[in-house]
């Protein structure tokens, strides 16, 4: 490697200030990035989560008796497109809504046992939860006859990860002008750098230096910018990532699962240290190419 | 060991160098001379490849670089010594580190560079400075270690544009005696110049420049023979 290990690290004493700050700047694209995939990331868990929750809630008529509603329950069932059918029988439904708003309860005690119809909650197979098939599969529950309303939250679900989408696309867009931003504004700083070493760098082209001799020292320090920056960015992702994580739980007991707010996995975390590395050495090697290509 | 056939070099429509042809012979000491703006430095640049010809023909040691890219520029250059009247040396180095760089750039193992850095720095008259700073030297001194880095590496020619027009006469002589005995050693040596006084105290062959042609000490090539 002709030495540009310890070129470089000489290098980086000479201008310990500059590396700081082209390490600071890949840090903070870095921190940008790590944090939008954590949005992401948590956003999709949730609403992947409501996905397999699509189910369709048939609410029976006021009239069913508890053999019609069993009978609908078991005939249900033989649909090749449902997965699951569960009963629940107004008494449940009364219960549930006692135990979730106590406030309520003198009034359904007036309403009596009745108040609240009898339902099927009916969970879908997975071919079946288009919003087409869904329409068509309730269509053919309002034919019936037995159901007073039908609820699917189908739209809603399309509409959250229609969102998930779009957020995912900005980001892409953000993220790639973030990135050329970063890479533009650490290639200014290593052109300081470069300028500060022109003497030298002149002075290796005349005594017979390759391109490749100079450059290597500048891409290896561009590459440990990188990697400081990448350790630096993580160790401030894991702090939002808990001050975060403890705020939500303070303030709303949302339906994060079992390990709640979820950290960047393994994959996204190598390609945040890779971007970081890239930033570094990529500004590195434009910044001293294009000085090289002035110098005579 | 330097030949050229009817070099012409423009900056626009300025022309700094006009059908220049010209031999300089293998262990040759020149001096390239001619008043200010002669293009004394222009005829330099094109020979350690900093500029290429606008026109005609150029052989090194036999090879054509009249038409060379950046990238033969390394072996160019490894073979070749360059002097100048600014020095170019890092000033916060030592005087061994500024030396050692052209051996360094070309590879050399530690060992030799440990050998061979003292002795170059002995030819020089500047044996056991090699850690003092360069930026401390004297001009004289600062110009003799930029003379060491040039010759460390055993090069065919050296080149030295204005190396005495920073110093004053005992130091100028110092210098030129350096590189009277460099080229006894058999190196070429090509010395740019306008200090008529020190061409006559060491006494070699002249090639005239003024305004971009050679008057004096040119070839006549056969073409126009
Ligand atoms: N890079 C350049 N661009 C434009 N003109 C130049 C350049 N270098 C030299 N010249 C012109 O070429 C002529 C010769 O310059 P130079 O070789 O430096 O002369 P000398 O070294 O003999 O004083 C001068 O007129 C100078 O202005
Ligand atoms: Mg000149």
């Amino acid at each position: 490697m002709n030495g540009a290990l310890g070129r470089a690290l000489r290098g980086l004493r000479e201008h310990a200030y500059l590396a700081a700050v082209s390490a600071g700047v890949i840090a903070a694209a870095l921190v940008l990035l790590g944090v939008y995939g954590l949005v992401v990331l948590n956003l999709e868990a949730v609403v992947s989560g409501w996905q397999q929750d699509v189910h369709v809630s048939a609410y029976f008529v006021a009239t069913a008796t508890a053999e019609e509603t069993a009978a609908a329950r078991s005939e249900l069932a033989g649909r090749p497109e449902v997965l699951k059918v569960e009963l629940v029988t107004a008494e449940q439904a009364a219960a549930w809504m006692k135990e979730r708003m106590p406030e309520v309860e003198p009034m359904l005690a007036e309403l009596g046992p009745t108040a609240l119809p009898a339902s099927l909650e009916i969970t879908l197979k997975d071919g079946y939860t288009s919003p087409a098939a869904m329409d068509a599969f309730a269509a053919s529950l309002q034919a019936s006859g037995r159901f007073g309303e039908i609820d699917y939250g189908r739209e809603w679900v399309e509409r959250a990860s229609g969102f998930l989408r779009t957020l995912k696309l900005l980001g892409a867009v953000l993220g790639t002008i973030l990135v050329l931003a970063a890479l533009f504004l650490v290639g200014n700083t290593i052109h300081l750098v470069v300028y500060a070493r022109r003497d030298e760098l002149e002075i290796l082209r005349l005594v017979g230096a390759t391109d490749g001799y100079i450059l290597a020292p500048f891409v290896v320090e561009g590459a440990l910018e990188g990697l400081v920056a990448s350790a630096f960015a993580l160790v401030i992702l894991e702090v939002v990532h808990r001050g975060v994580l403890s705020r939500l739980h303070d303030a709303v007991p949302v339906t994060f699962d079992e390990g709640g707010l979820q950290f960047l996995p393994a994959g996204p975390l190598v390609a945040l240290v890779l971007v970081g590395v890239m930033i570094g050495v990529l500004a590195s090697w434009v910044a001293v190419q294009r000085f090289l290509a002035r110098l005579a | 060991m330097i030949r050229l056939y009817h070099i012409v070099k423009s900056y626009g429509d300025r022309d700094a160098l006009r059908d220049v042809s010209l031999h300089v012979e293998k262990g040759e000491m020149i001096y390239v001379t001619g008043p200010s703006g002669a293009g004394k430095s222009t005829m330099l640049k094109l020979l350690y490849g900093a500029e290429r010809p606008t026109s005609g023909k150029m052989l090194i040691g036999g090879a054509d670089v009249s038409k060379m890219d950046n990238r033969q520029l390394p072996s160019l250059r490894r073979n070749m010594g360059v002097v100048f009247q600014d020095f170019k040396l890092l000033p916060h180095r030592t005087v061994g580190e500024n030396v050692a760089m052209a051996l360094e750039v070309i590879g050399a193992p530690t060992d030799s560079i440990r050998r061979r850095v003292p002795a170059v720095l002995n030819i020089v008259g500047l044996r056991g400075r090699e850690e003092d700073k360069a930026g401390v030297l004297s001009g004289g001194e600062k110009q003799r270690v930029a003379i060491a880095r040039a010759i460390v590496n055993d090069p065919a020619i050296l080149l030295a544009d204005e190396p005495t027009g920073n110093l004053d006469g005992a130091m100028a002589v110092e210098v030129m005696e350096i590189l009277q005995a460099i080229n006894l050693r058999g190196t070429t040596v090509v010395i740019a110049t306008h200090d008529v006084g020190l061409m006559d105290r060491f006494p070699y062959r002249r090639l005239r420049f003024v305004d971009g042609k050679l008057v004096v000490g040119g070839i006549q090539p056969r073409s126009k023979a």
